[in-house]
């Protein structure tokens, strides 16, 4: 930031947007607190996990969605630090590899949802089915609204916005992008591992 | 204080921009005030629909019942009659008591009483608004689906909500409804938190914060935490209504189901406890207020009553387990959650004992606004009370589910927010539409409105404590609820009353925006928070110089000060 | 209109009760329910104490200090110690007096009497399972064997027969959404829910005949899900139950699997999670 005059202005924007981005992210939390709440009661007032003649989804898809989407969050960390050492070339090409990344992930969940219907496990087949059905469908629903604001990063690639704007709006799709991939990273490891 | 100072923007010229589109958060706070009138009254109306057919069951609706019902010659029917109740009670919690106290006085009061020119993110805000008609209009297209609405209760619980219970497609607009709502709910909230936070005008500390915002802002805290959870709860319902999970599906009925319908009803009460928080806070921050205004002396231990607040904002999630002891949950959980209701109740006789301080020794002046906030002050009190029996697991185990239940929220919720509603909507009127109500009209409005409510609900506790539970179409059906009877109906000639009452309202509203000519000034009313600094409507930039405050918001009848009774809150104390 | 002749006759019974008649709740008719009332009657006393006290001070000073009585107002933050002191002890107060004490009480009751179940092993109960269904009540007693889900139980609908002053056990489940086994004259309701078995128990001590009554909603005919309770003297108890048993193993096809809905009885103190016997 060292070549950009420091507006007044700026700094308390930029204050003001994340002190309303992590309004909006303990909202989200609590949505996903609440899922996860739901399937700890399942999953301990149960006698046998998964229940009676269900059996375990197979872990490789799983895995590559987990490698895929820290991979993004990796390659979006990259493309915010370029950006703020001025490196633009570096900041539009990771970001592109984020978006990439992060529609690769959305592929990979549906190569888990006919994955999972192949290997008997559906919708309806008891609580264990619907748990990973639904909490995957939350998350990728999400994924899209994420999608969608990395969308909104395109005029700073395009120079359409000043330096102070844009790193305000780096941060806040950048803080929602992380708390997708650690909310992945929970779910990854609580509803398959566990 | 404020972190940074709003652009004055260009007053907006076109139809679309000044009223549908519009970022001024005046503008969206009225929107949201006509929306909530609208809504209650729908709500209101089928209420009496209730009432009607408790009283005199199978005889026909006065009026339009033979139009809305011609198959039962204008009686309501008891498919139809389990829809309005669940419609009533849906609508006038988060599309009339919502709208009107925290859509409309939270918009326009935020702002004007932090000295900022508008919410911190002015399009969110607007689009706060916009869903919140989407979520409205997906409930009213609820109503017009082959089998008609929701019928499951306002809680509706699994797994009467699934399609065990409930078939139609209403169930699922309502659940659709309200996670829209959620939505717009939860981004208000954001914005309305960010706004406290950040543009607070420069001087003002947190307790120089009138305590109107105070309980906006502890609403909005509640609202962004707790309303995903809802959120989720409601999301989990849709699932299993379309997709055929099996979440809340068990026991016989369902083929595949290991799911727990109890999950639910968990769910539904960490956010439906804070909820009920949620609509009262902002009528006990709007009455500490107005009682020290209209009494002429500083709100009595002001900052005890926002933190008071505060402390019951912090409890209230943590007690919701009360509403499920006939779930039979754990022994040890029943008595942990009854033991932290029961510590509500300090916090709570702290802020009376407060609200009666203001008023002693004060110098009342007995305007429409501070009538109806000593109603508050007398309905609270006896919601407040009633609630003990509820929160004690033995009485509980005869009271649930009954007409004391309904009594005693109604008394808390609804009457208690109505007033405030109506104290607020006779305080602000100049600020927002530039005239006052007839004051004459409003007196009257209040007592008789005062007088059928505590009809109403005073009855429904009766016949709660008679035994008559909640729900039922008919009373004439048992032994015990025979003789509750004419209860019943003295109940339901107090409810035409109080809702004739309200045509009082409307007229005299109605007659203040549209009609009347007579301007009120800038500070009819003589207080000395920042709305009233600036010309009677506030213009819509709010504040042509962002005031800078040197005292607190109840800065009334100190003797040194000549000349008038009051001081501005940019005025040094004197 | 064509209720009117259901209706009236009923309304002028109704009509005929004093007003305080009219208010008391359903006869009590089991041993414990009276604790309940003495409950509710110590916390509207106390509840009548405080909220006068709230009127004195909203009335009283609403008289004292209209403005025209007393001009000139007093000016206080009310943040001096004594405005503290006051408030603080008025907190305390209402938190002694009502709350740690109707805790306390409620406490010794909820765990000495509604949830202590009584010995099944040593004691002689009635026990009884519920199944709740739209809009219905399934009432099943054990038969000569004594162990439910066999072809001599007695099952009944909407018709519940019980000895007095005997313990009576309730397992109550539902078929298909949620219910509430309410008995207003015992002051007593239990949720029925689908998948999980919940349990109440009751003392009758006055023979005759009651309501039953459903308080959970539960779908459009909710309002009509009534059974009848009767309580037996002991004697005719046991007439009735030799009379039922002996109809029921007549009746009662062992082949058909519709009349195998209970389950297997499991005491409280033995066992917390009972699933649906299939």
């Amino acid at each position: 930031m060292a070549t950009m005059v420091v507006d007044k202005n700026f700094e308390r924007e930029r204050m003001t947007s994340s002190i309303a981005m992590v309004m909006t992210l303990i909202s989200f939390s609590m949505l996903f607190a609440t899922l996860m709440l739901g399937y700890v009661a399942y999953r301990f007032t149960s006698v046998v996990w998964p229940p009676l003649g269900m059996q375990r989804a197979s872990l490789e898809i799983p895995t590559l969605s987990t490698l895929i989407i820290l991979m993004s969050s990796l390659s979006y960390y990259m493309s915010e630090s370029s950006f703020l050492q001025n490196k633009l070339k570096a900041f539009k090409n990771y970001y592109f590899v984020t978006l990439l990344l992060g529609t690769s992930f959305m592929v990979s969940q549906m190569f888990l949802w006919q994955n999972l219907k192949l290997t008997g496990i559906f919708v309806d087949s008891t609580v264990f089915g619907s748990i990973i059905y639904a909490f995957t469908w939350v998350h990728a629903g999400h994924m899209v609204v994420g999608l969608l604001a990395l969308l909104f990063l395109i005029p700073s690639l395009r120079g359409k916005r000043n330096e102070g704007k844009t790193q305000i709006w780096l941060k806040s799709v950048g803080q929602f992008w992380h708390f997708l991939g650690i909310v992945w990273v929970i779910m990854y490891f609580s509803i398959f591992i566990f | 204080m404020a972190f940074y100072e709003q652009h004055i923007h260009p007053k907006p010229t076109t139809f679309l921009s000044k009223y549908i589109f519009s970022f001024d958060h005046k503008v969206i706070g009225k929107q949201f005030l006509w929306y909530g009138i609208l809504f209650l009254f729908v709500g209101g109306l089928m209420a009496l629909m209730i009432r009607w057919t408790l009283a005199f069951p199978g005889q026909p609706f006065p009026v339009i019942g033979s139009y809305l019902f011609p198959e039962t010659g204008g009686a309501v029917p008891p498919d139809t009659y389990a829809m309005l109740f669940t419609m009533h009670g849906t609508i006038m919690i988060f599309y009339a008591i919502t709208p009107i106290l925290i859509g409309a006085f939270g918009n326009f009061c935020i702002p004007l009483m932090l000295g900022a020119r508008d919410m911190a993110f002015p399009l969110l805000n607007m689009l706060s608004f916009h869903l919140a008609v989407i979520s409205g209009l997906l409930l009213m297209g609820s109503l017009f689906t082959p089998l008609g609405a929701a019928a499951g209760g306002w809680t509706s619980y699994p797994t009467l909500s699934t399609l065990i219970g409930s078939p139609g497609v209403g169930q699922t607009l309502w659940s659709l409804a309200i996670f829209v709502l959620g939505v717009s709910s939860t981004m208000g909230a954001v914005n309305y938190i960010t706004t406290i936070i950040t543009l607070r005008a420069p001087g003002m500390g947190y307790f120089d914060m009138p305590l109107t915002v105070w309980g906006l802002g502890l609403t909005a805290v509640l609202n962004a935490i707790f309303l995903p959870v809802l959120g989720a709860g409601v999301l989990l319902l849709i699932f299993d209504r379309v997709f055929g999970t099996t979440f809340f599906l068990a026991g016989a009925a369902a083929t595949t189901g290991t799911g727990d319908p109890v999950l639910f009803q968990h769910v539904f009460w960490i956010f439906g406890h804070p909820e009920v928080y949620i609509l009262i806070l902002p009528a006990w921050g709007i009455v500490s207020d107005l009682l020290s205004f209209f009494s002429r002396k500083p709100a009595f231990g002001a900052k005890a009553t926002a933190l008071a607040m505060t402390s019951i904002t912090i409890l209230s999630t943590l007690v919701y387990g009360h509403h499920m002891f006939t779930t039979q949950m754990s022994p040890l959980l029943t008595q942990t959650f009854m033991t932290l209701t029961m510590t509500i109740s300090i916090p709570s006789a702290i802020f009376f004992t407060n609200w009666l301080g203001t008023l002693w020794k004060g110098s009342i002046r007995f305007h429409s606004p501070m009538l109806f906030s000593l109603g508050v002050v007398f309905v609270f009190g006896l919601g407040g009370l009633t609630g003990l029996y509820l929160g004690t697991v033995t009485t509980d185990l005869y009271l649930h589910d009954t007409y004391f239940v309904v009594g005693h929220f109604h008394y808390t919720m609804a009457a208690s927010v109505l007033l405030g509603g109506f104290a607020a909507t006779y305080f602000w009127m100049p600020k927002m539409f530039g005239t006052l109500m007839n004051e004459f009209w409003a007196k009257i409005h209040f007592w008789i409105t005062m007088l059928g409510l505590n009809g109403v609900f005073f009855g429904m506790m009766l016949v709660g404590y008679g035994g008559m539970h909640r729900r039922i179409y008919n009373p004439f059906i048992y032994e015990f609820t025979q003789k509750l009877i004419p209860i019943n109906t003295f109940t339901t000639w107090s409810a035409i009353v109080m809702g004739f009452a309200q045509i009082i309202f409307v007229v005299n509203f109605v007659h203040a925006v549209f009609f009347k000519k007579q301007k009120a000034g800038d500070n009819p009313w003589e207080v000395g928070t920042l709305e009233w600094t600036i010309p009677s409507p506030a213009p819509h930039y709010n504040f042509k110089e962002i005031p800078v405050v040197k005292c607190g918001p109840h800065e009334l009848g100190n003797p040194n000060v000549s000349g008038k009774d009051f001081q501005y809150q940019t005025e040094e104390l004197a | 209109m064509k209720n009117k002749i259901f209706t009236e006759p009923v309304l002028k019974n109704a009509e005929n009760l004093g007003f305080f008649e009219m208010l008391a709740p359903p006869e009590d008719i089991s041993a414990n329910g009276h604790l309940i009332d003495w409950l509710f009657n110590y916390t509207t006393s106390m509840n009548i104490f405080f909220f006068v006290l709230v009127c004195i001070g909203l009335f009283g000073f609403s008289y004292l200090y209209h403005n025209k009585r007393h001009p000139k107002p007093y000016y206080t933050y009310g943040n001096k110690k004594a405005h503290i002191i006051i408030a603080t002890v008025v907190g305390i107060a209402v938190f002694l007096c009502i709350d740690l004490m109707i805790t306390g009480f409620s406490n010794r009751d909820y765990t000495g009497v509604f949830i202590n179940w009584p010995d099944e092993s040593k004691e002689d109960v009635v026990r009884v399972q519920v199944l709740g269904q739209q809009w219905a009540w399934n009432f099943r007693q054990a038969g000569k064997d004594g162990v439910f889900n066999t072809q001599d139980d007695i099952v009944t609908l909407n018709d519940l027969r019980v000895p007095a002053n005997k313990k009576v056990v309730f397992q109550i489940l539902s078929k298909d959404v949620i219910h509430s086994l309410y008995f207003p004259n015992a002051r007593r309701k239990t949720d029925a829910i689908p998948g999980r078995v919940t349990r109440m128990w009751i003392e009758f001590i006055k023979p005759g005949t009651y309501d039953i009554a459903c308080a959970e909603m539960c779908g459009t005919y909710h309002y009509r899900m009534k059974a009848k309770l009767t309580v037996y003297e002991e004697e005719d108890f046991s007439h009735y139950l030799t009379e039922a048993q002996q109809i029921s193993s007549a009746v009662n096809d062992p082949e058909d699997g519709q009349i195998y809905w209970g389950w297997k009885w499991t005491s409280a103190s033995s066992s917390k999670k009972i699933g649906m016997n299939k």
